[in-house]
């Protein structure tokens, strides 16, 4: 039994968090590597959820996933080339208050072509299949590939970054954009190639992820919030610590469901059990009926004792 | 040049005169307060679509006082705030009469500020006709006299759910409870309790979770595969009732959902096969009969009437029908009458008649029990699937006792 809950658990948690990566992953990279806290990145990821329907809808369902990161990536690169780079000059304010709005007006553009309620985009039949049985319970095959597609991602970013030339120059140009420039590097289309990488990753989420949870116009709202805790807790920029943060809140959050533990259980050790229970309120909440709030106990408690984040760099 | 003045005066006072004359008969003016951007816009455009259809169906029938109702727009954006806000603007509006139903939370706040406004201003009283809100403190701590609720509470579906899931020989033994922690879920889970006893079935496990924050249910579905219930109970809606439904369905498990708002359009699709055999409690099937009204709703506003919709229509036609008890021969208008008119009302629907109960102003409406079938009337989203109405309980049977809390204060 207690087997069970621990396989079972852990399993949920990491694909979980593997999800959050995924669509963490283009924010981090935009941060860490040009410095904007884009808010519209998870309007990103909607939009990634809503190609790939479109063409899933024709009967692409692999053509959408490809298209879905591109046609995102290009998206990113307008609003970088057209946008970002005509407010970058005035400060961080002002590069948040315009991916904020966008925010807005993408939402309300899924809105007016696709309607108010979630669309039916689903996984093709061929992906709907259990990939084995762990205690008695079917593990869909599509979790699995959600979690492959996240370590791929991360692994490709990491290798780009850390071993390439082109990581090379990214880097550079991010800690000393005049020298690089000197050094005859192109320094706002390097800035370009970036934000609309960041945005193919977020597409590309979407495209995966949306199959798998409902594709509507409240997604971005939905994990918009959750996936800038995964940012902050991993440390602003550090691609490692997103990966890190995303498993932990993954792995709390699905123990948490499990736990049936209260501030009154825990005075039971003392003999106060009985009391608290008579106080009730928060002393007999359980740990299960605010699972959900449990990323953000944890940002809490990593802002307190590292106000950089995991893995972040104290600046 | 005096004269000519004089003349002018003379005429633009006859003017005036005549305005006066025309405007003597006072048009009454509704309100539709409801989401109309943000997150739950989704839901609000339903609302306003509804009550616009049902009070427009008052005015072809040549409207109220001799004049047709006006109907006037609030966009609350969702929230209690807003509610707040666009209230007073209908106030200053001069609209009497307001509709609205999304979220529990605002009805609590609409009502509130309601009872409020009558106490001072028993010269402009206001009506609130809460076509939505569930909550049960709103027929109970929140009740008074000027609001009406067209809307089952938690116990009055689990009722109807249970007796005809049990009847139909799916209920079990064994029920697992997972709801939203908040006033409706906790309403839930008390009504599912409560109805072990009738019901002929147990417990297992009660389990309530964030409102919307969840996105991976698997851990959860991982508890109500250990608690092996027969059937899964439960309130939630939107996301958290789709992800839960999924996630159940993928992982394997081999149980059946009874819900209470199964028909939110997008559902069945996004749920595809997996919804098929779930049951569902509302206060309308288009199945049921009466085939003019979902062709005449689809006529007018493009669709057919779905989830909440019907429920909207049933609220605005009692109050037409209290309207037409009341005469105030275009003079001013005053909603106690109305809302006196409205408590004695009887409505003739395809599932049977509707009543207002007197001590707390709840509706007494039948309830409908439907499972999802292939190749069911009405085939929902686009599908093959819909709901087909397994049993129809009246109102009276279906209600539940009147709350002890609601001391309402009736007029005169």
């Amino acid at each position: 039994m207690l087997m069970e809950f621990l396989v079972v658990s852990v399993l949920n948690g990491a694909i979980y968090g593997m999800l959050l990566f995924m669509v963490s992953a283009g924010l981090t990279l935009i941060f860490g590597m040009m410095g904007v806290l884009n808010f519209a990145h998870a309007s990103f990821y909607m939009l990634g959820a809503y190609i790939a329907y479109t063409l899933s809808a024709l009967g692409h369902f692999w053509l959408g996933l490809l298209l879905a990161p591109v046609l995102v990536g290009l998206l990113g690169v307008l609003v970088e080339r057209f946008l970002l780079r005509r407010v970058h000059a005035f400060g961080h304010a002002h590069e948040l208050l315009l991916t904020f709005g966008l925010a807005f007006i993408f939402e309300e553009l899924v809105k007016l072509f696709y309607g108010n309620f979630p669309v039916d985009y689903r996984m093709p039949e061929a992906l709907r299949f259990t990939a084995f049985t762990v205690f008695g319970t079917d593990y869909p095959f599509y979790r699995l590939f959600i979690g492959g597609t996240a370590i791929a991602m991360f692994a490709l970013l990491y290798l780009l970054l850390s071993r390439t030339r082109v990581g090379l120059v990214v880097r550079a140009a991010e800690r000393l954009p005049q020298t690089a420039e000197a050094l005859g590097h192109n320094v706002p289309l390097v800035f370009m190639g970036v934000f609309g990488t960041g945005a193919a990753l977020a597409g590309l989420a979407g495209g995966v992820a949306g199959a798998f949870f409902p594709t509507s116009p409240n997604m971005a709202l939905e994990l918009g919030v959750i996936v800038f805790v995964v940012v902050v807790v991993g440390g602003l920029g550090s691609l490692e610590g997103s990966l890190l943060a995303s498993l932990m809140i993954g792995l709390f959050s699905s123990f948490a469901v499990g736990l049936d533990w209260s501030l009154a259980g825990a005075l039971d050790a003392v003999g106060l059990g009985g009391w608290a229970r008579e106080m009730g309120g928060l002393m007999t909440t359980t740990l299960s009926s605010i699972a959900g709030s449990v990323p953000f106990l944890l940002m809490l408690v990593v802002l307190l004792l590292r106000p950089a984040g995991l893995m972040g760099e104290r600046s | 040049m005096a004269a000519r003045l004089a003349g002018g005066t003379a005429l633009a006072m006859l003017g005036l005169a005549g305005l006066a004359g025309a405007a003597a008969a006072e048009p009454l003016k509704v309100g539709i307060i409801e989401p109309m951007s943000g997150p739950d816009a989704a839901t609000g455009e339903l609302y306003v679509t509804a009550a616009r259809y049902g009070l427009e169906e008052i005015n072809r029938a040549g409207g109220f006082n001799g004049e047709p109702i006006e109907i006037l727009l609030y966009d609350n954006g969702g929230t209690a705030a807003g509610t707040v806000d666009k209230f007073k603007q209908a106030v200053a509006d001069g609209v009497r009469v307001i509709f609205q139903g999304s979220s529990s939370a605002a009805a609590g706040q609409l009502t509130a500020d309601v009872r409020k406004h009558n106490l001072r201003n028993p010269d402009s009283r206001l009506l609130y006709i809460n076509d939505g809100g569930a909550a049960l403190d709103l027929t109970g701590d929140k009740c008074h006299f000027y609001h009406f609720r067209f809307q089952a509470p938690a116990p009055m579906l689990v009722g109807p759910l249970v007796e005809a899931m049990s009847e139909a020989g799916e209920l079990g033994t064994k029920v697992y409870s997972i709801n939203q922690n908040y006033s409706w879920g906790r309403d839930m889970e008390t009504a599912i309790r409560e109805r072990a006893g009738d019901g002929g079935y147990e417990v297992v496990e009660a389990t309530l979770h964030d409102v919307a924050k969840i996105q991976d249910f698997a851990p959860y579905v991982a508890r109500i595969k250990a608690a092996e219930p027969d059937t899964v109970l439960t309130g939630n809606w939107s996301n958290d009732l789709l992800l839960l439904m999924k996630a159940t369905g993928e992982a394997g498990l081999d149980v059946r959902f009874g819900t209470a708002f199964l028909d939110q359009p997008g559902n069945i699709a996004n749920a595809g096969e997996t919804a098929l055999g779930h049951y569902l409690a509302s206060t309308y099937n288009l199945a049921a009969g009466d085939e003019a009204f979902p062709e005449d709703y689809k006529a007018r506003t493009g669709h057919y009437p779905v989830y909440l919709e019907p429920r909207v229509v049933i609220a605005a036609r009692a109050f037409g029908k209290a309207l037409e008890a009341v005469d105030f021969g275009g003079g001013a208008i005053d909603v106690t009458p109305i809302a006196l008119a409205l408590e004695g009302v009887t409505l003739e629907t395809a599932m049977g008649p509707v009543t207002i109960r007197k001590e707390d102003h709840q509706a007494v409406m039948p309830i409908v029990v439907s499972r999802v079938e292939k190749g069911a009337p009405y085939p929902v989203d686009g599908t093959d699937m819909g709901f087909a109405p397994v049993r129809t309980i009246p109102g009276p049977e279906a209600v539940y006792p009147v709350q002890e809390s609601c001391e309402m204060q009736r007029p005169g």
